[in-house]
């Protein structure tokens, strides 16, 4: 029988959740089109060619090793693309991911890609395509709620405060507004205006959002709810000790 | 150093929603706290909002945030520049408690909690001393940012009269 990865233990929706986010198989929700992701991103002017870091690999006449023979490169160190980032924020009020599970979900489901996992914040670098498809993956999905999540390069702050009245996660340099029923951009993700307002889509409601998130939290699906979750986080850290003492004779 | 404004009666509370007001509610919420005898004095407390960026590429572009309005408290303007988060407050005896608290229920849209603590300082620090000096107002002692500048930090007075 083949291998199937488990990815996550428990039993609660918050558990199965985690689960999907890892497996990459995650429900689309919303459309964004490649121009209003790169200008959301805020790397290079939309409809302008990749600017590159390196010629091609095919032109640079790559050294002979076994290693780069069996790894195919991904389109964007092929094209020779600059690194570039995407930073997410999620709110703690019951936000649709946790920086924790997206990097799994990136490290698991793209290759060439550098997350790094932050308290209430996580950013991803890879090659400037190979970012932006991540980009769109976790922002066209259930792993990015509008109003509970959001793009931010710089000035992170809002991810653990209460939300302001309207549902917007905090966000001091006003990157996101709610306009009508749906949730707009009118900032690149570092706080420069953009051209035209991009729409995300519309927020996902309060029981909606409970449903899909991923974040323990005691007045939705308490950590302690979940024996198997539990029993695995103890058995880790068991063995972490186990491991870690290394008396000296 | 040792001058105390507060008497030992007064009492300090604090209103603290569950979300983060708007400018409008929370200019009704003032202004009808305004309306109240008895209140000594109050500040509001939540998360600065910066007219221009702080850092990163955009550092000194406006940010023209929604929350960062001006609000009419008793007919005097008030610049917010903090995203009202809470109203921490000093307040004659308990029933000035009951009817804020009041006051509370019927403007605020979403669940707050009310409680009464210690709130403001009521003695000057060494380092309030060192700000401001040997005679400073005791009404001022906890009303400002302790790390920002004296000459920013706005504060109102909403009746004059009173104060005499």
């Amino acid at each position: 029988m083949a291998y199937e990865p488990q990815y996550y233990p428990g039993a609660t929706s918050v558990a199965e959740n985690r689960r999907k986010h890892m497996s990459g198989k995650v429900e689309k929700l919303r459309e964004i089109s490649d121009d209003d992701l790169t200008l959301v991103l805020g790397h290079r002017a939309p409809g302008s060619d990749y600017p590159s870091t390196h010629p091609p690999l095919a032109e640079m006449g790559e050294p002979e090793c076994s290693i780069r023979e069996l790894v195919e490169p991904t389109p964007g160190a092929k094209a020779g693309d600059r690194v570039r980032y995407v930073q997410f924020v999620d709110s703690m009020y019951n936000g649709p991911s946790v920086p924790y599970v997206r990097s799994y979900s990136a490290a698991i489901n793209f290759r060439g890609v550098d997350p790094g996992t932050l308290s209430g914040r996580q950013v991803v670098e890879a090659r400037e395509r190979d970012m932006e498809e991540i980009a769109k993956f976790q922002m066209e999905t259930e792993m990015t709620c509008p109003a509970l999540a959001s793009l931010r390069g710089a000035t992170v702050h809002g991810h653990s405060l209460r939300l302001p009245e309207d549902g917007v996660m905090f966000d001091m340099l006003d990157r996101c507004r709610k306009e009508g029923d749906v949730i707009i951009m009118h900032k690149d993700q570092v706080g420069r205006p953009i051209d035209k307002k991009v729409n995300l889509g519309k927020p996902m409601s309060p029981e909606e959002a409970a449903k899909r998130t991923t974040i323990y939290r005691v007045d939705n699906v308490a950590f302690r709810d979940d024996a198997e979750v539990i029993e695995w986080v103890h058995r880790v850290f068991d063995q972490r000790t186990t491991y870690g003492f290394k008396p000296e004779n | 150093m040792s001058d105390t404004f507060s008497d030992t009666n007064y009492v300090q509370l604090e209103i603290y929603p569950s979300r983060l007001l708007k400018p409008e509610t929370a200019q009704n919420l003032l202004n009808e706290i305004s309306d109240l005898e008895g209140i000594i004095r109050l500040f509001i407390h939540g998360p600065r909002l910066p007219q221009t960026v702080p850092y990163g590429p955009a550092t000194g572009l406006p940010v023209n945030h929604s929350g960062n309005a001006v609000i009419e408290v008793a007919g005097q303007a008030i610049e917010l520049a903090v995203s009202v988060g809470s109203i921490r407050m000093e307040v004659l005896d308990v029933d000035v408690k009951e009817q804020v608290r009041e006051v509370c229920e019927k403007v605020l849209s979403v669940p707050f909690e009310f409680r009464v603590g210690h709130f403001i300082p009521t003695r000057q620090t060494v380092s309030d001393y060192a700000r401001r000096g040997p005679n400073a107002d005791p009404l001022m002692t906890g009303m400002t940012d302790p790390k920002g500048k004296l000459k920013n930090q706005s504060i109102c007075i909403l009746r004059p009269d009173d104060m005499e």
